[in-house]
């Protein structure tokens, strides 16, 4: 399961026309908050976007890059709305899964790239204050165990999946 | 969330190498990487069908015609209790989303949240081209189109008629185009109603810029190329710089009855021969319509009512530049009318005016859809379509 999420993140190709900035990997050279050498820092990010629902749950996805020689360390994620939003991975097998919340951070490796996706690791919004509306886009602040911390868009868009199950008592 | 120290948080750590680890599946992210990176260099771009969505117009207007469109019209589903000003939001929204499917697609990536994102590859030469009916222009606050006016023998059905926003998809691949055209509806969802879906087919003609329609005549002979093409499309008179506009006209023939007319009839209705699209006052397709030219009798050689003699431009200004397509909807056949043209008051219009009055192809013809659209201008990279309209 874990080698079909990250498959999603290599249907890469051909000619390089990137998306509009509105849209584009946003960097943490666009934050103020991100200092030379912090976590924030390294990070860049991806094919970020979040699935649009007008109460309840709801989740967001992409790729994150680490483009430093030392961990980053995702420890919490904040929005404006004051959403309660977690850091959620899957457990179990096949038709069976789940989601629970990762116990402590989700550490990206040096140089590595972790792969936010349906199906696999997300962030989840518990309880939307706000409605998510397809083809807007939210702003993440995503914080890091060394106090840095950077936003980060996330496009809205329609999405029928990610109806994963959601374990209460599992991962608290 | 569990502090970060206490007892031993289970990490999860995940990077190439676990990648890597984690099934026979991939081989590390630099494999992909590597295989798009040497498709590139031993085929050239235009082979692997690449068109590009930046540049100073939209791709799918001026350049050649590919041999599958799907032509979608929608109508706005506001957000409950929207005023003006978060109309205009919710298009200026709208525009981005689509700028950006339409650079993924174009470029043979999935759109955001794509579930099938590997029917974008290759492209196939996969064009979006994106235009808005007056309605959205209002909406904006900025630009005018204007709509299509009624012409005489017209029987529109609603479902054809004017939408507020019209995106043409052309491919080479009917596949890639399918997904392209599922990948921005999805996302579009919610955000609107559909109000038509309309494909089309063609094939060039060896060598030219023609096709057979479904008359069986070769159609496309006449018009405009190059700078002319530029001209007519792009040309002063339209209503904004860099953009243009699209008549879209549906039109069912009447092939029963067209199956009774013998050739000399057809040829005559056209005012060019059904075998090799010459016209009547020539010899060779590529002659002129020449509507001086009389026969051994003294007549002249192309009918005044002829389709060419009247949909001959009077003036250069009239010039427009036409990218239909044949359609089989499984219940009626016939033409997908379009054309680009920068400004249609003076040239679209009087010339379908003058058809829709006297055009001899009209008693095997039925208009029964209709509408106009102003073509955004082109984006350059990091902007998106309409962006122009907004600030
Ligand atoms: C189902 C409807 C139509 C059919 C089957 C049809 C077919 C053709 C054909 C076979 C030609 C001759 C080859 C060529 O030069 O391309 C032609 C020419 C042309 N048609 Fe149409 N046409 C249709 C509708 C229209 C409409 C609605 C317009 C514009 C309002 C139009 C404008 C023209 C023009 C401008 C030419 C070139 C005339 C010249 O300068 O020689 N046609 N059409
Ligand atoms: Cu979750």
């Amino acid at each position: 399961m874990t080698a079909l999420v990250l498959g999603f993140g290599l249907l890469l190709t051909g000619c390089a026309q990137s998306a509009p900035a509105t849209e584009q990997s946003t960097t943490s050279a666009t934050s103020t908050t991100a200092q030379q050498g912090t976590q924030a820092q390294a990070l860049t990010t991806s094919d970020t976007w979040a699935k649009a629902a007008e109460t309840g749950m709801s989740a967001a996805f992409g790729k994150l890059h680490n483009s430093a020689d030392y961990p980053v360390e995702l420890h919490q994620v904040t929005d404006a709305q004051g959403d309660e939003i977690q850091l959620h991975e899957m457990a179990g097998s096949g038709q069976d899964m789940s989601m629970k919340q990762i116990e402590g951070d989700l550490v990206i490796a040096p140089g590595a790239e972790v792969e936010l996706a349906p199906g696999g690791n997300h962030l989840m919004f518990m309880d939307l204050k706000e409605p998510l509306v397809a083809a807007q886009t939210i702003t993440l602040n995503l914080e890091f165990s060394d106090g840095s911390s950077t936003t980060v868009d996330f496009p809205i868009r329609n999405f029928d999946g990610a109806k994963e199950k959601y374990d209460e008592h599992a991962g608290h | 969330m569990s502090t970060q120290g206490t007892s031993i948080p289970r990490r999860l750590l995940l990077g190439s190498t676990a990648a890597a680890a984690a099934g026979g599946l991939l081989t590390g992210f630099g494999a992909g990487t590597l295989r798009s990176a040497q498709a590139t260099t031993q085929i050239p771009a235009s082979e692997l069908g690449y068109r590009s969505f930046y540049g100073q117009y939209q791709s799918g207007i001026i350049d050649a015609q590919q041999e599958h469109a799907v032509f979608i019209g929608w109508d706005m589903r506001w957000r409950e209790g929207s005023k003006d000003q978060s109309k205009k939001q919710q298009v200026q929204a709208l525009l981005q989303m689509i700028s950006d499917d339409a650079a993924r697609l174009m470029s043979g990536r999935g759109v955001l949240a794509d579930t099938e994102p590997e029917m974008a590859q290759p492209p196939s030469e996969l064009t979006l081209t994106v235009g808005l009916g007056q309605s959205l222009l209002d909406v904006i606050g900025q630009g005018t189109v204007g709509s299509m006016p009624a012409f005489a023998n017209d029987e529109l059905e609603k479902q054809y008629q004017q939408s507020d926003l019209l995106i043409q998809f052309c491919s080479q691949d009917p596949t890639v185009l399918h997904h392209a055209v599922r990948a921005v509806s999805k996302n579009l969802r919610q955000l609107t109603t559909q109000r038509f879906v309309q494909t089309g087919f063609m094939r060039p003609m060896p060598g030219a810029d023609t096709f057979r329609n479904l008359f069986g005549q070769v159609d496309g002979v006449n018009n405009p190329a190059d700078q002319a093409r530029e001209q007519a499309v792009f040309g002063e008179g339209g209503w904004i710089a860099n953009g243009t506009t699209l008549a879209l006209r549906r039109f069912e023939m009447d092939l029963d009855r067209w199956d009774e007319v013998d050739v000399t009839g057809r040829d005559f209705a056209l005012g060019r021969r059904q075998s090799d699209g010459s016209p009547l006052s020539g010899t060779s397709v590529n002659d002129p319509v020449d509507l001086t030219a009389e026969n051994e009798l003294g007549l002249p050689s192309i009918a005044a009512n002829a389709h060419v003699a009247l949909a001959k431009p009077s003036h250069g200004g009239e010039t427009i530049h036409r990218r239909g397509y044949n359609f089989d909807d499984g219940q009626h056949a016939g033409l997908l009318f379009a054309s680009f043209q920068s400004d249609p008051r003076s040239s679209f219009i009087p010339v379908q005016h003058r058809l829709a009055a006297a055009d001899a192809l009209n008693t095997w013809l039925k208009p029964v859809g209709s509408a106009l659209y102003a073509i955004l201008p082109g984006v350059d990279e990091g902007g998106y379509l309409g962006q122009q309209l907004f600030s």
